[in-house]
């Protein structure tokens, strides 16, 4: 590693020689090539010819101290004490490290990618086909999000990715699902697609077809989820407009003993849609939640504004872990308390969840000798200056 | 009109957002060639066609419309009160134009000359992906390479931060912090001794602050980019809200800048050991605001960056440095 050091010192002593900024230039990156490879075979592989540098390496750095005169050696010296050991083995950024709730098993989609692309439409490897007649654009995303151990201001991150997957229900009206009202059926889907694209609502539509539109570009923000909050186990996220995809299935919310509100060519295509979004930006499953498990209303402090897919959104057969057994990070990190109308929309698994969020906050009371009302206090005011901070960079966008 | 084609050997190409600039070296000088990449549709008219073929005004004829394209649309918007289109939206081939790819292709003949390129080598910028974002084959890339290839070029893309280095950090061994601010993206690489250690983008650039602005101000993006360009500056005093808008979103870009790099620092698996301060230097249309440099280096030395810079500087023509590192790049491989 030494003798590579010294040569790559010398390899950059040597480019100076080169007065043309193209031949400088060709010379750096035949010789840094050399060396990269050199770098990944073992020592002892050593070829020939590097064999032979080292030993000229070191044969001239002695002859440089030997015989050189004092300026030339002065030169050299700066130039070989600037870097120390600089090879430089194979550099590959790191992907984000966004590992997965601890108890939830991480499955790595397979690789979907784009296979035709025109005006309209583009297809996809899985079958996911997405249409672009109502594309529209915002402002690109950009977000701070919080290291979950340190919900500050001054700790907040800057990201430019998708982090996760909001799922939402039109709430738009519902004609039968019946051959005879296929007019009305597409004239309803069409003023919804309309009204969504207007006021920028979703990234992705699914209508009753199972025909998946593209409202709002992947690469902005869309209006889908102002008052939120999420966190996985290392980041805490609030606003997920910018950071988190919206996806509205053309639906309305039902309780949980009514069934599901959507049909298989919706699920069908929700899937794939997912498997496609999961791959290209490596979006773990934890991150994939209903808007009702995220959603806050920032004057009362309660979660639950918002109570789309409180109940029976089917996690399984969207190739996802089911995650409403999670408990919601507003309650669990920010205090906040339940409003009534989540409690009686969510199904059984989302109360299990916000029972689990109360039971541990007052366990984390306890442990801190404080009363719950009072930690719940420290917790809400963490929130809200999180929030005056994100408001003061301008990220928080418009809210619903 | 002056192009590029008659005695290069080899030619850097910044293919821009805003605009596409080509580089060539003619004896030991570098001659850049600048061309908006933007269009306008006009209604057709044998009258415009007229003037237009007469004017040598570059433009095509589609349907029932005339398409000008490259300098002369944001002349004919203006005439006719229309924004120009772009045919590329944040660093790559724009979705919502179907003839993006044509107008790219047409402007690029504008500047290298009308004959094909013979097998001429070409370098040309490409975005680096976006941070945190996998790697990915890029539709972009491929495209504009196909295109090259066809119109006689032997193609090469260059990520756009690693040409800010070539063609800006001869003096230390194409080692240091390359930075171009365009119109859609901010690119940024770290090399050492000419390998690229990271790059990446993010999307906060020049249309950002001018879109930010115009709908902060409900006034015309367009109009918003002119004073930009034309009297805004960094110097604490704002002679109206539009100035303030502007300082404030110039100010966001630039911490979301200085954070992403901490990140990449914080990211990067393998650095190279550098014992030295490297060099950073910032390029690209939307550092030329006056002030910009001054404001940029205050964040930055206020952000602890895990590695020490020698110097922040502007780019001896920031918007010539990404095409002068292409070519440098290009001439490099024959």
């Amino acid at each position: 590693m030494l003798v590579r050091g010294m040569v790559v010192r010398l390899v950059e002593w040597r480019a100076v020689w080169f007065s043309d900024p193209a031949q400088r230039l060709q010379y750096l990156r035949r010789e840094m090539a050399r060396q990269q490879d050199a770098a990944s075979r073992p020592a002892r592989r050593l070829g020939h010819a590097t064999k032979i540098t080292i030993v000229f390496a070191f044969s001239l750095a002695i002859a440089t101290a030997v015989f050189l005169r004092p300026e030339t050696r002065r030169l050299l010296g700066r130039t070989l004490a600037a870097i120390s050991l600089p090879a430089i083995s194979a550099t590959k950024p790191r992907t984000n490290s966004r590992s997965n709730f601890k108890n939830v098993e991480l499955s790595v989609p397979s690789k979907v990618w784009l296979v035709e692309t025109n005006q309209d439409s583009e297809l996809y490897s899985n079958g996911l086909r997405l249409q672009n007649k109502y594309l529209t654009g915002t402002q690109p995303r950009s977000y701070v999000a919080f290291p979950r151990d340190r919900i500050e201001p001054g700790a907040g991150q800057w990201r430019f990715q998708p982090a996760g997957i909001v799922f939402h229900t039109t709430e738009s009206h519902m004609a039968p699902f019946e051959e005879g009202h296929t007019s009305t059926l597409r004239r309803d889907g069409e003023g919804m697609l309309e009204y969504v694209r207007r006021n920028h609502s979703y990234h992705f539509v699914i209508d009753r077809f199972g025909q998946v539109f593209r409202i709002v570009r992947e690469s902005d923000y869309a209006n889908h989820a102002g008052h939120s909050i999420w966190a996985d186990d290392s980041t805490v996220y609030i606003n997920l407009n910018q950071s988190f995809f919206g996806i509205a299935f053309e639906a309305q919310s039902r309780h949980e003993d009514e069934g599901l509100p959507v049909n298989p060519a919706q699920v069908h295509a929700a899937r794939i849609l997912i498997e496609m979004l999961r791959a290209r930006y490596s979006i773990p499953e934890s991150n994939c939640v209903a808007h009702a498990q995220v959603s806050v209303n920032p004057a009362n402090l309660r979660a639950g504004y918002h109570v789309d897919w409180a109940a029976n959104l089917p996690f399984h057969d969207l190739g996802i872990n089911d995650n409403y057994h999670q408990p919601p990070a507003s309650v669990l990190l920010f205090g906040f308390g339940v409003d009534s109308v989540l409690g009686d929309a969510g199904g059984e698994p989302l109360r299990l969840a916000l029972q689990s969020a109360e039971d541990q906050l007052r366990e984390q009371a306890a442990a801190q000798g404080l009363p719950l009302n009072r930690y719940r206090e420290i917790l809400q005011k963490k929130y809200r200056e999180a929030h005056s901070a994100l408001h003061a960079k301008g990220v928080l966008g418009e809210n619903n | 009109m002056n192009t590029l084609k008659q005695t290069a050997s080899a030619i850097g190409l910044d293919v821009g957002t805003s605009r596409i600039v080509a580089a060539q070296r003619l004896d030991k000088d570098i001659q850049f060639q600048t061309q908006l990449n933007a269009f306008v549709n006009l209604p057709f008219s044998k009258l415009t066609q007229g003037v237009l073929k007469k004017e040598h005004i570059p433009h095509l004829l589609q349907d029932s419309e005339i398409t000008v394209y490259g300098d002369e649309s944001e002349r004919f918007a203006n005439l006719f009160h229309k924004e120009t289109r772009r045919p590329m939206l944040r660093g790559v081939l724009n979705p919502e134009e179907k003839d993006s790819l044509l107008l790219v292709r047409q402007i690029v003949t504008l500047l290298t000359g009308e004959a094909n390129g013979q097998g001429q080598k070409v370098c040309f910028s490409v975005p680096a992906a976006l941070l945190g974002a996998d790697q990915e084959v890029n539709a972009h890339e491929s495209e504009l390479t196909k295109m090259l290839g066809e119109m006689g070029y032997q193609a090469r893309s260059i990520p756009e931060g690693l040409a800010v280095v070539y063609g800006e950090m001869e003096s230390s061994n194409y080692t240091g912090i390359g930075i171009s601010c365009g119109g859609g993206l901010c690119n940024v690489c770290l090399a050492y001794l000419s390998v690229p250690v990271f790059s990446f983008s993010i999307p906060k650039a020049g249309d950002y602050i001018d879109y930010s602005v115009a709908n902060l101000r409900g006034e015309p993006a367009t109009r918003i980019r002119t004073i930009k360009e034309e009297s805004f500056h960094f110097n604490g005093q704002f002679a109206n809200k539009t100035h303030q808008a502007l300082s404030n979103y110039y100010e966001d870009m630039i911490q979301a800048l200085v954070a992403s790099l901490k990140d990449a620092f914080a990211s990067t698996q393998s650095m190279p050991k550098l014992n030295r301060p490297i060099p950073m230097v910032l390029s690209g249309g939307t550092v030329l605001a006056p002030g910009f440099l001054d404001r940029f280096e205050k964040v930055l030395r206020a952000s602890e960056m895990p590695v020490a810079i020698s110097e922040i500087r502007l780019a001896s023509s920031p918007q010539h440095s990404t095409a002068r590192g292409a070519l440098v790049a290009a001439l490099s491989e024959m």
